[in-house]
């Protein structure tokens, strides 16, 4: 079926040709595919993320009150009719922009906010601090929520602040890094 | 049946095998159609080397994507929203939340009812002290190794969010302040390391 011919094996020498057992390789292939098969990991489970370190850490070579402080981008989730996304630098406010809350139904159970992702990446392109490549450090996201809203809502919101993304230079590779880091407010 | 008759050769258990039908054709019109005869060939050769090919693409690509931590264990009775802007899983310590109880890494860590009660956030003693012992233990193995902090929630869609700011803050008082909620992939949006 399959062998190997050295072309020896004369003047009463043993032949050096070999058949090579295509029979059992072939078995022995089917074994692995069937067990790679059985113990393929198929459903894809991801997370997103949230960080309680907020703010970052302070510049060690500066004082505390020389220190400029990060504009914040703080997004209310409260009201039935829209969300609210206040820019705050500190405890200042510096802008505030309205967006309607609508629900946009996926497959099944699912839905998205659209328009929120879209006003949130804007707002970002024009407002947000760390869009240097070089700058490693991320933009900060606070969520207000009230007690009783859904996980799944809460999800929906957090994915569409994660929805502007930038590139970060590390160590000479480029890396896709979301532009914010999102965390709960507290009240 | 003590006849001395003898049986006969269908009663015997083994009998002396006799004449049989076309045993002394040559069958030669089957050898005929076997070779051709005349006509197209009916024998096959099956290609095996292409084949071999094809079983060890299927293998390489098979071992490419195995995972030998195997698929995540989550709980039936959780049902986890969706995603688009979603990061890869991570090893961490697996916090769910599955109706009442609190499991981390299907260990018993105390329920949500006090912080439904209240419906307030506050601090979940149980999940605090196992979450503690974890990262006790990690420093005490991994002497002067750096603790990542990083612990997975595992969410039902409809938990309120007081539960989960409960459960989030529990963790990073614990010292795991870097909490992801595990999410189905939709796989719209770009996936990041």
């Amino acid at each position: 079926m399959a062998g190997i011919d050295t072309g020896g094996g004369h003047g009463g020498k043993r032949s050096l040709n070999q058949e090579i057992p295509l029979i059992p390789f072939i078995d022995f292939l089917l074994c692995l595919v069937s067990f790679l098969l059985m113990t393929a990991v198929w459903t894809q489970m991801s997370r997103i993320n949230a960080d309680a370190r907020v703010p970052g850490p302070p510049d060690p070579d500066k004082e505390l009150e020389e220190q400029k402080k990060d504009l914040t981008l703080h997004v209310e989730m409260r009201g039935e009719e829209k969300f609210q996304l206040v820019w705050k630098e500190g405890n200042t406010v510096r802008d505030t922009i309205d967006v309607p809350r609508k629900q946009v139904r996926l497959n099944g159970e699912d839905f998205s906010y659209p328009d929120l992702s879209q006003k949130i990446t804007e707002q970002w392109g024009t407002t947000g601090s760390h869009r240097a490549d070089s700058d490693l450090k991320r933009d900060q996201a606070v969520l207000h929520t009230d007690n009783t809203t859904k996980f799944e809502d809460i999800i929906a919101v957090i994915d569409s602040i994660y929805a502007p993304q930038r590139t970060i230079k590390l160590g000479g590779a480029e890396e896709t890094i979301s532009a914010f880091n999102v965390t709960f407010a507290v009240d | 049946m003590s006849s001395s008759k003898p049986l006969s050769r269908f009663h015997q258990p083994i009998s002396v095998p006799g004449r049989r039908l076309l045993a002394g054709l040559p069958l030669a019109f089957v050898s005929k159609k076997v070779s051709g005869g005349g006509h197209k060939s009916v024998n096959h050769d099956i290609p095996l080397i292409p084949f071999i090919d094809f079983l060890l693409c299927i293998v390489l690509f098979l071992l490419a994507s195995f995972s030998a931590s195997g698929e995540l264990p989550i709980d039936k009775s959780v049902r986890l929203p969706s995603a688009d802007n979603v990061e890869d899983m991570t090893q961490a310590p697996m916090i769910a939340v599955a109706g009442q109880m609190i499991l981390v890494d299907g260990i018993p860590a105390g329920t949500t009812r006090p912080v439904k009660e209240a419906n307030r956030m506050q601090k979940l003693d149980e999940l605090f002290n196992i979450l503690k012992g974890r990262r006790e233990v990690f420093k005490q193995i991994n002497p002067g190794k750096d603790f990542h902090g990083i612990a997975v929630l595992q969410v039902d869609r409809e938990v309120e969010a007081v539960v989960v700011k409960s459960v989030f803050q529990t963790a990073a008082l614990a010292g795991y302040p870097n909490v992801s909620f595990m999410v189905k992939n939709r796989g719209g949006g770009k996936k990041r390391g």
